[in-house]
């Protein structure tokens, strides 16, 4: 087997696939080729750790080859061809925008804006998925997912201190009517583990997990999704980093263990029965916060030149991301060993969690290890940054690594994927009219896309730190869905006469995705952008991140839903002003089951969205709050059920979905916003999954009030049915209730534009929408939120 | 001159800042200290006015919310008796109070002994929402002087189970009003809905909700209508501090 090693750069290529599969390394041909003709070059064999950290900085987790690469994709008789798809698609648009005010992009660990007025705060961002790790080992996948995103903050810069963590979660069907595959778990099990993971890791660390979403579809029923993002404060003098030679190369936090090796190649291959659980790494959150408390004190004394995380590949990749220019000397004999029956290579690229890695001046090293021992976290000096551009890797006697760091991070070798437009039959017919709205509204509230989630978000400590002011639970009860968190940051600023804040809210829409993957990714920035809008954020300001989720991109359709999802995140990007600051990707969601069944996941693009909030005093929530107020409709009702929660519910023989025209959302938005601003708007809430029947419902319900509605009037484009309009899922739409005595102003504000008065908050406690003369439906406001209020878990 | 207060930490103590700012806003002089710092003598406690417990996961809550918080305060014990007796206040908040009745400190009882517990709630898993509890009026408690009879005010434990095991403590408790705070709807199956307790001299305070989470009006989830003032509810147990020692 591993003698192959002694051999390596003659194998012939059957053996070197074995040799691959054997050591789980995920390489294709071409790199393992690459990497015999490297070594041939060099005149010797290469080492186990040698291929090992070739495997490891080449994985898809690490280079994210598939994004990053070249791609044809073919589109009827045309082809277009993309020499580095992200570049040209996420990238661009941010690089088109060119805003001042984002102040690291793409190059960290995280994204970083301006934060603030006095110029002093930036706000870092990011979010990762953990999917692999969730579909074999839910609870420790998710923990580690929580933990190593938290890591991505303090590792940004030179540290930012976290302030919110965000989750978003598809599982499939809990109730489904599918039979389940033979290895896999119940959606439940994978859920309730999900939920406990990051309700035990964020709870202990003491960061709110108060922003996030749940989706349901049987695509994610092997393979799950886990979003985990985290966002934290850097003071602006704070965000250079660079490593000095002479350094030190010092590991602080949890010690190294057999956990988490290979996870980073694991994450390039589909999951089959002979995936192990082994490749997930254990957390221990208590370990991450000592780890924090030490990096704040010791970043504000400017006791380290450099900072990142041990995240995929280990010390590998952390110490090879840190001395790329320096070369590092390492040696893994010093290393703190949670298993002593390690070899020298596992302690390399293991995953063991909670470990920071710090470029330390010497002369620093004696304040650093005071504050150490004052926090009781554990740490090691591992060596040094030279300057000699070597990497040099030794345990005591034994040469593990000695390679020059060029080789890691030059080329690597890539090839051109294939793309093609997946063919969907698309019906516009006049949707079939359900026996009664009132019924289907009923079943919509109780449907698992659309019901309360108050049974996770109860288990998070969404309020730690003092300042989530607007919660994702809230209204009259505290139970009402926001749209939007909005954060103000005392405990980094530590400064509560100034009322800055921040918002962050998602948009995701893999239904839409199976008909449309470019309108997916337009709707899904539209209804980020929208919900901070719905809190009175800034939204001339926002900040995105990409996250795309997406199967077996050896499939030419998977990659063409890629191609068509990028192009639309450009645009929408450019049409918001909205810059992407970082993203990520996940692929290979795609798996076996017992029977040698594939199953893919849908492409799945989470939009996570940011904008300033000027004053956390003055942000809204999206209960109705005083009855007499009129309710106003904005935007424009299409028509088309395409991707809607309805189709899922019964068949309405229509699956299009409306183009979003981002001009005229953009126009829209911003005379709503100067309204909220004016102080005009007591309440705002989008009309997104389940369309405005379920929008005008958790407005009443969270607020205690009924409210009179006719549609009548309102902007909708023609020959929009009833159906379409109570339950189409037609993007840039939300409700607003105007404070009766502000409504002038108001109307001042909006005209010209698509917003119309469609009835009043009352105190009786019913819903009563008419359209045409015609009553659609009329319900009792507390019989909805029976529906709607519903135990997931 | 400003009452100094300690904000004592340890690993993982997470409501330690925003206790810091809450004492900061209503005039004290507050400083976080780790449990370390006075066990290498670096610190005293009785060179304070006021001692709070913050909420977070002390050490994890490893064997039990907040006992290796309480059995690493032991070695000091005699300072932080002295401290208590002296009758300066003392706050401990979710694994605050959890620490104090760790020690035994609260319920107060003259073998200085743990004779109750805060145990995992009936619903199983940790809860985080918004209750309304009862102030009562005739505890002695200095914290909550001032107080209307129901306020709001946030939980977010897992451990917030008020168990006594001997009938007569419990007595002892109800007969002098040292139950300070009851729930109105019991979240965790807290005996005799209780949500915080306090010592005979009403100095020494222990509660599961979070006052700091309701030190400023737009903390409240009910937005804008509880928007109009700046202090809330839990502004009112931090200043009673300052204002008793002052």
């Amino acid at each position: 087997m591993t003698d192959n090693l002694s051999n390596f750069t003659s194998l012939p290529e059957k053996q070197l696939v074995e040799l691959d599969s054997l050591c789980g390394w995920s390489l294709s041909l071409l790199e393992l080729q690459e990497a015999q003709r490297q070594f041939s070059k060099m005149g010797r064999q290469p080492t186990r750790g040698e291929l090992e950290t070739i495997a490891q900085t080449w994985s898809e987790h690490c280079k994210h080859k598939t994004f990053s690469g070249p791609v044809a994709f073919r589109d009827g008789g045309k082809t277009k061809k993309y020499k580095n798809l992200f570049k040209e698609t996420i990238v661009k648009a941010t690089r088109t925008l060119n805003r001042k005010w984002c102040l690291s992009v793409f190059t960290d660990n995280a994204g970083i804006v301006e934060f603030g007025k006095s110029g002093k705060w930036g706000l870092a961002f990011k979010a990762e998925t953990h999917n692999h790790p969730c579909a074999v080992e839910p609870y420790g996948g998710a923990e580690t997912g929580v933990g190593g995103v938290i890591r991505d903050i303090l590792g940004v810069g030179l540290g930012a201190k976290p302030v919110l963590n965000t989750d978003s979660f598809c599982f499939g069907y809990l109730d489904g009517k599918k039979k389940l595959p033979k290895n896999s778990h119940s959606p439940e099990r994978i859920m309730r583990s999900v939920v406990e993971g990051v309700r035990d890791y964020g709870n202990r660390i003491g960061i709110p997990t108060a922003s996030g979403g749940l989706y349901f579809d049987d695509g994610y029923l092997l393979n799950p999704l886990v979003y985990v993002g985290c966002a934290g404060l850097i003071p602006v003098d704070k965000i250079e980093k660079k490593v000095v030679p002479g350094d030190l190369i010092v590991s602080i936090g949890g010690r190294t263990g057999r956990d988490g090796i290979h996870g980073a190649t694991f994450s390039s291959a589909n999951i089959d029965e002979e995936t192990t659980a082994s490749a997930v790494q254990i957390g221990h959150a208590v370990n991450e916060k000592k780890t924090l408390d030490v990096l704040m004190r010791a970043r504000d004394l400017g006791l380290y030149n450099a900072v990142t995380d041990c995240g995929a590949g280990g010390f590998s990749s952390a110490i090879g991301e840190l001395g790329s220019e320096t070369g590092a000397h390492v040696k893994l004999e010093n290393a703190l060993l949670k298993d002593t029956r390690i070899e020298p290579w596992e302690i390399w690229v293991s995953e063991s969690q909670e470990r920071m890695i710090l470029a330390v001046p010497k002369a620093k090293m004696k304040k650093l290890e005071a504050i150490l021992k004052a926090e009781s976290c554990e740490y090691c000096v591992m060596g040094a940054f030279p300057g000699d551009g070597r990497l040099l890797v030794a345990h005591g006697d034994e040469s593990v690594v000695d390679l020059p760091m060029s080789f890691l991070h030059g080329g690597v070798p890539n090839f051109e994927k294939q793309a093609t437009r997946r063919k969907v039959k698309i019906s516009s017919a006049a949707p079939a009219r359900p026996a009664s709205y009132g019924q289907v509204l009923k079943e919509m509230l109780a449907h698992p896309n659309v019901c309360s989630r108050h049974s996770v978000i109860t288990q998070y400590d969404h309020e730690v730190q003092g300042g989530t002011v607007i919660k994702p639970l809230q209204g009259k009860y505290g139970d009402g869905p926001g749209d939007a968190t909005v954060i103000w940051p005392q405990a980094a600023t530590l400064d509560q006469h100034d009322f800055s804040g921040f918002a962050v809210s998602h948009g995701f829409n893999p239904a839409a995705g199976k008909i449309a993957p470019y309108q997916m990714a337009l709707h899904s920035v539209d209804e980020a952008v929208r919900n901070l809008l719905c809190v009175g954020a800034e939204i001339s300001r926002t900040a995105i991140l990409d996250n795309f989720c997406a199967a077996s991109p050896r499939d030419p359709e998977v990659m063409g839903d890629l191609v068509l999802a990028a192009e639309g995140c450009h645009d929408a990007a450019v049409g918001y002003g909205a810059p992407f600051i970082s993203g990520k990707d996940s692929f290979y969601n795609q798996a076996k089951d017992a029977d040698g069944k594939e199953y893919p996941i849908p492409m799945s693009l989470l939009i996570s969205a940011t904008a300033p909030v000027e004053d956390i005093r003055k942000a809204i929530t999206m209960n109705f709050k005083e009855a007499g107020n009129p309710v106003y409709l904005a935007g424009t009702s299409r028509r088309g059920m395409g991707g809607s929660v309805y189709n899922d519910m019964a068949a309405s023989g229509n699956n299009f979905i409306s183009p979003l025209d981002i001009k005229a959302a953009v126009k829209l938005y911003s005379a709503i916003l100067k309204a909220i601003k004016s102080g005009c708007v007591a309440a705002a809430h989008d009309a997104s999954q389940g369309g405005l029947a379920v929008t005008l419902s958790e407005m009443a319900f969270s607020g205690g009030f009924g409210a009179e509605i006719d549609l009548t009037w309102a902007a909708r484009e023609k020959g929009l049915s009833p159906l379409e309009l109570l339950f189409g899922e037609s993007p840039a739409r939300l409700v607003l209730e105007v404070l009766k005595d502000k409504e002038t102003e108001f109307l001042k504000l909006i005209k010209g534009l698509p917003v119309c008065e469609v009835g009043y908050v009352k105190e009786e406690p019913s819903l009563c929408v008419l359209d045409g003369g015609e009553r659609l439906f009329w319900e009792d406001i507390n019989a909805l939120k029976n529906c709607w209020k519903r135990e997931l878990i | 001159m400003k009452p100094k207060a300690i904000i004592l930490r340890g690993t993982a103590t997470n409501c330690d800042i925003e206790t810091f700012n809450s004492f900061k806003y209503v005039g004290a002089e507050p400083e976080l200290v780790h449990i370390n710092q006075l066990l290498a003598g670096e610190r005293k406690v009785l060179d304070y006015d006021i001692m709070a417990f913050p909420g977070g996961f002390s050490y994890g809550d490893d064997i039990s919310a907040g006992k290796i918080y309480a059995v690493k305060m032991a070695k000091l014990s005699a300072d932080f008796k002295a401290f208590i007796k002296g009758k300066r206040p003392v706050i401990g908040i979710c694994n605050g109070f959890q620490i104090l009745v760790k020690t035994g400190f609260l319920p107060e009882n003259k073998a200085n002994a743990q004779v109750s517990t805060l145990y995992t709630n009936d619903c199983g898993h940790f809860l985080a929402k918004w209750v309304k509890v009862r102030i009562n009026r005739d505890s002695p408690c200095i914290f909550t002087k001032g107080l209307p009879e129901e306020i709001e005010l946030p939980i977010a434990h897992g451990e917030g189970k008020f168990i006594v095991e001997d009938k007569k403590i419990m007595d002892s408790i109800i007969s002098r009003d040292l139950h300070v705070m009851t729930y109105r709807s019991n979240p965790n199956g807290s005996m005799l809905d209780i949500a915080g307790i306090t010592n005979a001299a009403g100095t020494c305070f222990g509660l599961m909700p979070h006052p700091e989470r309701n030190f400023f009006a737009w903390q409240n989830p009910d937005r804008p209508a509880a928007a109009r003032e700046a202090e809330a509810a839990g502004w009112q147990f931090f200043k009673n501090a300052v204002d008793y020692v002052g």
